[in-house]
């Protein structure tokens, strides 16, 4: 592929510059660009505010003509997306203005999941929230009441709520996405590392798919670090637009990844490819990970993963040769395979061997961003259980995500203790978790549900009680501190920009108003003003920033900030051994097992999304949904041939778990043994308009397996049948 | 004084006028509309001062639009009026005796650009066929005009609802009506030059022209250059005793 | 030459085909429905084995072209290159929405808006740059693929992406209708064979056809007008008199 230096030097320098510049508490290269951004015109007025389409909150400026936002910009100061805004970003005017947005209260009347409501006013429907909790408290203890919510900055209050309430039963969205990736290399360096793409100079991506499911701002700074002249080689089942625009393509056979890793450290330890002194410094276990890698020869991750020996052996040099200032990228959704801890695991011990740890092209700590929590002290309940319901399945669960797979297994056999109640916000595990009955018998296992979300989402359609809340464009929220890897570590706070258009509330105000009628009002006696103060405390110019500029930055430490410092880790240094792990009886490092088989005519089913959705949450959009009418499964054309199915055939896929119909499309874009479909279509709710019909579910195909270390969902395990369908 | 024959009503002259002054206004603005260097007739000088002039291309159209609209309106309350007026204008002019109209025609045309010595030279009789109400040559710039006066107000109109209901499927009805509009203007302009010049620049329909004024003309004229009129109008004068003066 | 030139540089190897372009762009320029004034092309991959499979994707709109095929095919100058600017502009009240521009394209970069019936398209988003904002396109897209500005001037990026000499720069033409486009792209791009022939219609070929007959006949009825003329004041009204032999 061809680089282009000409171009690529100046947007280079430019972040460079832009880097240097929040480095040194200054952004002087960005400000006349910027300035005339800002500033009002006669036209419109223009706001500032932060994205919420996907979890990357990226800045943007809100152009508002009489009341009504026309369009949304890229805040041109905001680093971290590189002042980018992407299609969903700018088709959150069409979240705003969606027809289908909840307008008022809705108390179910018919049977659960039936659709039938009746509109209530506030008043009552939170008098009845209320006095439901208080009962189900009262019945089953504080515990017997779950809090599920997603990736939003009013999250924190569902926490909080929970908590003071006196529920440990919180499961967050992570548990069906990022934790065991999290896991892995939490395991190994101590922390969750954000990856500094942009001046690397070669990159493995596995498991990923950077092009298409957007993170910031890794996605715009490996454009730009390929432009400047960084290999990207793209270890995937399906040719994603990643690998089509990568330097190396490589279909891997699914649930193999690790192997491939394993090989490639049997290559770099065995040929002495690493840095001695930085790994006698900085890391304990090299004997036994020497040791422990000799059997992984290219030749038996080559049978293996379907990548030729010889393959794995050049990159595996070139990585090593380009280290520091190279990664196996440690990507984000990992929700795919029983050991994906351990998978990823791997990953982070090429990493650790090729020496990256916060240096320049590595792997980067988390930067100061200096937003402090607000402290709140929860009441004890004598009469709660020990523990969380989904505790002790798995050793390497995270307390405050939980699992929520685990957890719904717990709900559904009433053990260790029941849970009657469930409160959800901004999650939609009806439509993204796996073994979708089983999600449905959980609702219905509940004495008394409760949604807030701005529109009818599939868990809403379960629910007793759905309460409309005011899109991101509506409502203040909290701070929230942002860690943009070498681009920045910033503030940023959400304002409303248009008044709200219905009678929503924000889960802030419910729970607050639900907090007082449980007089537990004491934890929630603060405005959102208020609070946000307590959270800059710390940084007293954050709020001018803000106003003035969108986003506050704090001029800290990017590379080196472990220098002189102990690693979190039990050793204290980055573990190429576990030894903790070992006394949990887990693999202490990473041992390669074959993924299950798949047998004749199956196929092993993959998911995943585009940068035109965000799961669930997007599919309604008027403007995203003229993208994406529908998912379809890729097939391989040899596939197609056997089973005698064309492009645009409905077909049925079938797990062991349930099924789906689909429209096909035959692509060499999939391995033979690979079926892919995009996540977040066909809903149970019949409140999304235009998406009825328009599709499968993964929620109704995918099997409820789970990572075994850390309880997040294995979503890449399932086998399923594909047949065609014959019209009737 | 010699005495007048009656030709027109007030009513006629009335429209005569004010469809000659839209005409002209239509006409002036709409070679002002036509701004594409493979058409424009006059040159692109044309188009761009006359914008440039109203304030712009919309404007331009706008005038046009008002215009070609209270033509329309006019000329359909008149025949809606006029009923009987219209019918026997209509059937004046469509009735040609091929003969006597035809012979008309060309022996008028050679003798009025080439005299009639030339038409002597050629073989032919110098005397023209008597006519009717109207001469054939009014005939056939009438047919033009009324034939083309239809196609270019439904042409026209076809156009003025292009960006109201029509659908993009149903474009090709209005881009065909741009040319047809133009076709049909430029036809009847030709047919206009020869109008113009016979009526108001010959000296021999001076009368004719005047009476685009005064609704009548002298007996010798009717006599000479309506025959036939004039006699239907003599024999029904003696019928009745009535005498138009 | 026009004094000024805007037009888009664009690095469509920089391109991952996100669509923030389309989208930003049908929001701040109401495209309605399943229409759009800019696109994304792709470079379908070849998995036949002979080469590593790869995609190129291809950011696009109008190319405003120094000899734009539908500016010829306009009747009435609603559509025009604006020399000022180098932008081709619709006059949206001169505008009747015929569609005669809509085929003459080659780029299909142009649609009959439903809502408005009339032609619309790529304008380079005349309210943002008053507003000192660039267009819709260019300001979203997160690999700042798309460079927009006056390429006549020295000064602007998109002139020193063109002439810098450092990057070769082509166009996408066809060989049947050269436009000659202001849409500039760095080293290469993919694909190149979308482009259609520019169509004008029968209707606008029968008028420019009929042009020079129409303009032949009041011609000629203008010759026998002043030939009259001519005789008239020549000869006198001597014809009078011998009209009046047949009394």
């Amino acid at each position: 592929m061809a680089s282009n230096k000409g171009a690529s030097l100046s947007r280079r320098d430019f972040f460079k510059a832009s880097g240097l510049a929040v480095g040194g508490g200054l952004l002087g290269g960005l400000a006349p660009s910027v300035a005339k951004a800002a500033v009002p015109d006669s036209k419109w007025e223009s706001h500032f505010s932060a994205c919420d389409m996907c979890f990357n909150k990226c800045g943007l400026v809100a152009r508002v003509r009489d009341g009504v936002v026309t369009k949304l910009d890229p805040n041109p100061k905001f680093l971290k997306s590189r002042g980018m805004l992407c299609a969903r970003g700018n088709a959150g005017i069409a979240q705003l203005y969606d027809p289908d947005r909840l307008k008022h209260p809705l108390i179910r009347v018919g049977d659960r999941g039936e659709g039938k409501w009746q509109r209530i006013p506030w008043d009552e429907a939170l008098d009845m929230a209320a006095r439901k909790m208080q009962e189900i408290r009262k019945k089953y203890t504080p515990c017997g009441h779950l809090f599920s919510a997603g990736a939003d900055l009013q999250t924190q209050f569902v926490t909080r709520f929970a908590e003071v309430y006196g529920s440990y039963n919180i499961t967050s969205h992570e548990s069906l996405c990022l934790l065991s990736g999290t896991r892995g290399f939490l395991d190994t360096f101590g922390e969750v590392p954000f990856a500094d793409v942009l001046n690397s100079r070669y990159v493995i991506m596995a498991g990923a798919n950077r092009f298409e499911a957007l993170v910031t701002p890794d996605s715009m700074d490996l454009m730009t670090a390929m432009k400047d002249g960084c290999k990207l080689v793209v270890l995937d089942p399906r040719f994603t637009k990643t690998a089509a625009l990568a330097h190396e393509w490589h279909p891997i056979r699914p649930g193999t990844d690790m192997i491939f890793m394993l090989a490639l450290m049997h290559i770099i330890i065995g040929e002495k490819l690493f840095d001695p002194e930085w790994i006698a410094e900085k890391t304990s276990g090299i004997e036994k990970l020497t040791e422990h890698v000799r059997q992984y020869t290219p030749q038996a991750a080559a049978d293996q993963c379907g990548i030729p020996r010889e393959d794995i052996v050049r990159i595996a040099r070139e990585l090593a040769e380009a280290a520091p200032r190279s990664m196996v990228y440690p990507g984000r959704r990992t929700s795919d395979y029983e050991n994906s801890t351990q998978i990823r695991r791997s990953f982070a011990l090429v990493n650790a061997l090729l020496g990256n740890w916060d240096r320049p092209g590595g792997l980067l700590a988390a930067r100061q961003v200096g937003l402090k929590g607000v402290p709140y002290d929860p009441p004890w309940y004598d009469e709660n259980p020990d523990d969380r319901v989904d505790a002790h399945k798995v050793p390497g669960m995270f307390e405050h995500e939980g699992s929520f797979v685990i957890t719904r297994d717990a709900v559904l056999k009433g053990e260790p203790y029941p849970i009657k109640g469930w409160f959800v916000y901004k999650t939609n595990p009806l439509v993204n978790a796996p073994n979708r009955k089983k999600s449905i018998e959980m609702a219905k296992a509940m004495e008394f549900m409760t949604v807030v979300d701005i529109t009818m989402s599939d868990t809403a359609w379960m629910a007793d009680l759905v309460l409309p809340a005011p899109s991101y464009l509506e409502r203040q929220d909290p701070c929230s501190g942002l860690q943009g890897s070498v681009a920045c570590a910033c503030v940023v706070k959400r304002d409303p920009v248009v008044e709200p258009l219905y009678k929503t509330r924000p889960v802030f105000d419910i729970l607050k108003s639900i907090a007082d009628r449980l007089e537990l009002g004491e934890h929630f006696d603060f405005s959102m003003d208020e609070y946000r103060d307590q959270q800059l405390r710390g940084l007293p110019d954050a709020m001018d920033a803000l106003d003035r500029d969108g986003v506050y930055y704090n001029p800290s430490k990017v590379y080196g900030i472990y220098d002189g410092r102990i690693y979190k880790t039990t050793s204290h240094k980055i573990e190429l051994y576990n030894k903790r792990y070992e006394q949990m009886g887990q693999d202490p490092m990473p041992v390669y097992t074959p993924p299950s088989s798949v047998p004749e005519n199956h196929f092993r089913l993959v998911i995943g999304r585009n940068a035109y959705l965000t799961h669930g949450s997007t599919c309604n959009n008027a403007m995203l949904h003229e993208l994406v009418p529908e998912n379809e499964l890729w097939l391989h054309p040899s596939a197609a041939t056997k089973q005698g199915i064309d492009t645009g055939d409905t077909v049925l896929v079938s797990s062991a778990v349930g099924q789906g119909e689909i429209k096909v499309r035959v692509t060499e874009k999939i391995r033979e043994d690979t079926v892919y479909m995009l996540t977040g279509f066909g809903p149970l709710s019949k409140g999304l308009s235009l998406i009825q019909d328009s599709g499968a579910s993964i929620a109704d195909i995918l099997e409820d397996r789970f990572d075994t270390i850390s309880g997040n969902a294995s979503m890449h395990e399932t086998i399923v049948s594909v047949t065609r369908k014959v019209p009737a | 004084m010699t005495r007048q024959f009656k030709r027109h009503d007030r009513s006629d002259i009335f429209m005569h006028w004010f469809n000659a002054a839209c005409w002209i206004i239509l006409l002036v603005t709409g070679v002002g509309l036509i701004g594409n260097p493979d058409l424009d007739p006059v040159g692109s000088w044309y188009p761009r001062t006359l914008r440039a002039l109203v304030g712009g291309g919309a404007n331009l159209l706008n005038i046009h639009l008002a215009v070609g609209f209270i033509w329309i309106f006019a000329f359909v309350g008149y025949l809606a009026i006029n009923a009987r007026g219209a019918l026997f204008f209509l059937r004046e002019i469509f009735m040609v005796s091929p003969a006597r109209d035809m012979g008309w025609m060309i022996r008028k045309m050679v003798i009025m650009t080439l005299g009639p010595k030339v038409l002597r030279k050629l073989g032919m009789n110098p005397d023209l066929p008597a006519q009717g109400f109207y001469n054939m040559g009014q005939k056939a710039f009438a047919q033009a005009s009324v034939v083309g006066g239809v196609i270019i107000a439904v042409t026209g109109i076809i156009m003025f609802l292009s960006d109201k209901v029509f659908t993009a499927q149903g474009t090709w009805i209005v881009s065909w009506s741009i040319t047809l509009h133009f076709v049909a203007v430029g036809l009847v302009f030709a047919g206009l030059l020869v109008h113009i010049y016979m009526a108001a620049i010959s000296p021999e329909e001076r009368p004719g022209f005047k009476s685009m004024f005064t609704g009548s003309v002298p007996e010798d004229y009717a006599r000479h250059h309506h025959g036939l009129w004039y006699d239907s109008v003599k024999s029904e004068n003696a019928s009745t005793g009535d005498e138009t003066g | 030459m026009t004094k000024k030139q805007l037009a888009m540089v664009i690095d469509s190897g920089a391109c991952i085909d996100c669509k923030a372009c389309v989208i930003s762009c049908k929001v701040a320029n109401k495209v309605p429905g399943a229409f759009s004034r800019n696109w994304i092309k792709e470079q379908a991959p070849d998995f036949s084995g002979t080469a590593r499979p790869s995609m190129h994707f291809q950011p696009g709109a109008c190319m405003h072209c120094d000899t734009p095929t539908c500016v010829a095919a306009c009747p009435t100058g609603a559509t025009y290159k604006d020399l000022e600017t180098g932008i081709v502009e619709i006059d949206k009240g001169l505008c009747i929405g015929c569609g005669n521009c809509i085929p003459a394209c080659p780029y299909g970069a142009r649609y009959r808006n439903p809502e408005t019936c009339k032609a619309d398209k790529c304008d380079y988003c005349p309210e943002r740059r008053a507003a000192g904002l660039p267009p819709a396109c260019v300001d979203t897209c997160p690999t700042k693929a798309r460079v927009f500005g006056d390429i006549n001037d020295p000064m602007s990026e998109a002139h020193q992406l063109l002439k810098s000499g450092k990057n070769p720069i082509v166009t996408v033409v066809n060989e049947v209708t050269d436009t000659k486009p202001n849409m500039y792209y760095l080293d290469k791009t993919a694909p190149g064979d979308w482009t259609e022939p520019a169509v004008v219609p029968a209707s606008m070929t029968a008028m420019k056809q009929l042009t020079p007959l129409v303009k032949g006949i009041v011609g000629l009825s203008g010759l026998g007008v002043l030939a009259m003329l001519g005789r008239q004041l020549l000869v006198g009204d001597s014809h009078e008199q011998e009209e009046n032999h047949h009394d």
